[in-house]
């Protein structure tokens, strides 16, 4: 099957210049994620995951090197593509959740598809199929603070998903869950990986990491590991 | 931009601080009610005012003569017989010369006895006092010549004094000074003064005014300080004094600059610029009002901004756009603003209506005054929400998202 590269990064580096002293928090990185792969980042706190998380996301930009998600060189472009490119290509699952409070499952849902214009009735359709689909067809008219941490958290995915990005990225996603809720979640991760979704999970869990086919292990700011599943004796 | 959808947004954040959004825009409301209030006030009063010196006529004048010293003897005052002078140097010129006298009275009918003044009217008498004659007739030019006893009573009095209006040919017994005379009714009229004007006449609802030749209690003989006449209207009111003021300084062999000329259309000028000013004055202190209103809701709007720092950064990393940020916040503040302005506009009017009804005025409530009210309210929401927007949609989401 040819496979697409849905991300391509070069000579990748990321220098944060606090004025006295410099943080180099990655590292001459270079990484190829492929269209429809499942993928753990994994690392200790401070080993750059973070920092490679919000730069895959357009949160924020590389010092040097280039970056390239589905076709478009993100360093070349303006702020304002730089939204249309987070509204339109990167599907956001945040550790705490990040819903809007008092606004309900449904609007939450609507809320990327707002931002990328799409007629109301047709977004409000999305919003109610998405939510079926994450299993929480009964709780469209909920607010966040009605709601357990797991609904909570398929909520997110299901707005993730709205404007069918290309990528799904996930920031420690099952950090503030308890262990049902967790395998719930990753097994979601795993049902839309199978549909053809790109999922990228950061994580410093190895039973999380687990679910994934793919592992890329970040150290002091550089990739120290990058193994599949099948090549590894744990995999 | 997303107008529509930054309104609801507005609105559902506005309902969910209730409080907080009624107490921000109060600054609003009293603002822009004290505003529309002081305006269509000072309106009220510069149309009511105008309005009574049409009943005077716009052609009236007057003049006296200073004294340098502040002595006055008889040749600065004027007699029977300068107005006479007068009348017959102008010619058709001038339609009315009089004293404007007055004399205090007491009128008795049987055991009813009325206190108050008569007042003096001289030839030509409907040139200068535009009464509403309701029974009977004005005096003659014979009348007054003549020094007839005839009286003009004001209905109500009329109603006191006879217990009907029908009075026309009535006499009633009445003590004016030392004398004491039996007055002949000739007409009735009504009183139209506004009730500003009776509060600025200081007119006294017990007391009577009545009008009578002037001759009646202004013998010749006598002498007054002013000098009353009307001017034809086929004449310059200004041009017409003026030479009619030169010559009572020839008569009374007095400087010209000691005569001094006034007329009601200078009088209507100096009080219109008068009022003008002062509304524009208290009006400008209630502007500062909105200003103060202005940065609560910029305070307000700042706080909120910050509150939702966490919610801005979500907005962001679901691909919001700066401007989709800035609408949303601008909205917001514009909103809380306009409203503000509404609530303060029906407030205002309300003020002024209540007002109206207590001093039995039409009230002025120009439209114009209305819509720049509102619109200057929320181009004050816009202005002052600007910063706090600005603030909000400059955030930066890794920042933001990690807000707590």
């Amino acid at each position: 099957m040819a496979m697409r590269n849905i991300i391509e990064i070069q000579n990748l580096n990321k220098i944060y210049d606090t004025g006295a002293i410099q943080v180099h928090a990655l590292k001459d990185v270079n990484l190829t994620i492929q269209e429809g792969e499942y993928v753990a980042i994994m690392g200790k706190s401070g080993s750059g995951k973070s920092t490679l998380m919000n730069i895959l996301g357009c949160l924020d930009r590389p010092t040097s090197g280039s970056y390239v998600l589905d076709g478009i060189d993100v360093a070349k472009e303006n702020p304002k593509q730089i939204s249309y490119i987070r509204n339109q290509k990167i599907g956001f699952v945040f550790q705490s959740f990040n819903l809007i409070p008092r606004t309900s499952a449904l609007k939450n849902v609507e809320l990327p598809m707002i931002y990328g214009r799409v007629p109301a009735k047709e977004r409000l359709e999305r919003a109610k199929e998405l939510l079926e689909k994450v299993g929480l067809g009964d709780r469209l008219h909920h607010m966040p603070n009605e709601i357990s941490g797991g609904q909570k958290q398929r909520i997110a995915v299901a707005r993730a998903l709205a404007n069918r990005p290309a990528i799904l990225l996930a920031d420690e996603p099952t950090g503030n869950l308890d262990t049902p809720s967790s395998v719930e979640v990753m097994n979601l991760f795993t049902q839309l990986n199978q549909e053809g979704v790109t999922v990228i999970v950061v994580t410093h869990e190895d039973d999380i990491a687990a679910f994934t086919n793919r592992i890329i292990r970040f150290q002091d700011g550089q990739m120290i590991e990058d193994k599949r599943r099948g090549e590894h004796a744990d995999f | 931009m997303l107008i529509f959808e930054n309104i609801k947004l507005a609105l559902s954040s506005i309902r969910v601080n209730k409080m907080r959004s009624f107490l921000t825009m109060l600054g609003m409301i009293i603002g822009i009610s004290s505003v529309i209030a002081i305006v269509s006030l000072g309106d009220t009063m510069r149309s009511a005012i105008a309005k009574e010196y049409e009943n005077v006529g716009s052609t009236l004048g007057y003049l006296y003569i200073n004294s340098p010293d502040g002595y006055y003897t008889d040749d600065y005052l004027f007699t029977a017989d300068d107005k006479e002078l007068v009348q017959e140097a102008f010619g058709d010129r001038l339609t009315y010369v009089g004293f404007n006298s007055s004399s205090k009275a007491t009128m008795k009918n049987g055991r009813v006895v009325k206190e108050g003044n008569l007042m003096g009217l001289s030839e030509n008498p409907s040139e200068y006092k535009k009464l509403n004659i309701i029974k009977g007739k004005l005096f003659s030019n014979l009348d007054v010549e003549n020094a007839r006893p005839f009286v003009i009573l004001e209905e109500k009095d009329a109603m006191e004094l006879f217990g009907s209006v029908d009075v026309v040919g009535r006499s009633i017994r009445t003590v004016i000074g030392s004398e004491t005379k039996e007055l002949t009714v000739t007409g009735v009229y009504r009183n139209q003064d506004s009730a500003l004007m009776k509060l600025l006449s200081g007119s006294n609802n017990n007391r009577f005014t009545a009008y009578v030749p002037e001759t009646l209690i202004f013998p010749k003989g006598s002498s007054a300080w002013t000098l009353y006449f009307c001017v034809n209207p086929a004449y310059d009111v200004n041009e017409v004094g003026n030479q009619v003021a030169r010559y009572v300084a020839k008569i009374k062999n007095k400087d010209i600059s000691q005569v001094m000329f006034y007329s009601a259309q200078q009088e209507m000028g100096t009080i219109d610029s008068m009022m003008s000013g002062l509304s524009a004055v208290v009006g400008a202190i209630a502007a500062i009002s909105l200003v103060v209103g202005g940065i609560g809701i910029m305070n307000i709007m700042l706080v909120s901004v910050t509150e939702r720092t966490r919610e801005i950064g979500i907005r962001k990393a679901l691909g919001a756009r700066t401007q989709d940020i800035l609408s949303q916040f601008l909205i917001e503040s514009a909103i809380i603003s306009a409203a503000g302005g509404a609530v303060g506009t029906a407030l205002g009017i309300g003020v002024v209506a209540i007002g109206g009804m207590f001093v039995d005025m039409a009230v002025v409530v120009k439209p114009q005054v209305v819509i720049l009210a509102v619109a200057f309210s929320a181009m004050v929401g816009i202005f002052f929400g600007l910063y706090p927007a600005a603030k909000a949609a400059k955030a930066d989401p890794i920042e933001a998202l990690r807000y707590e």
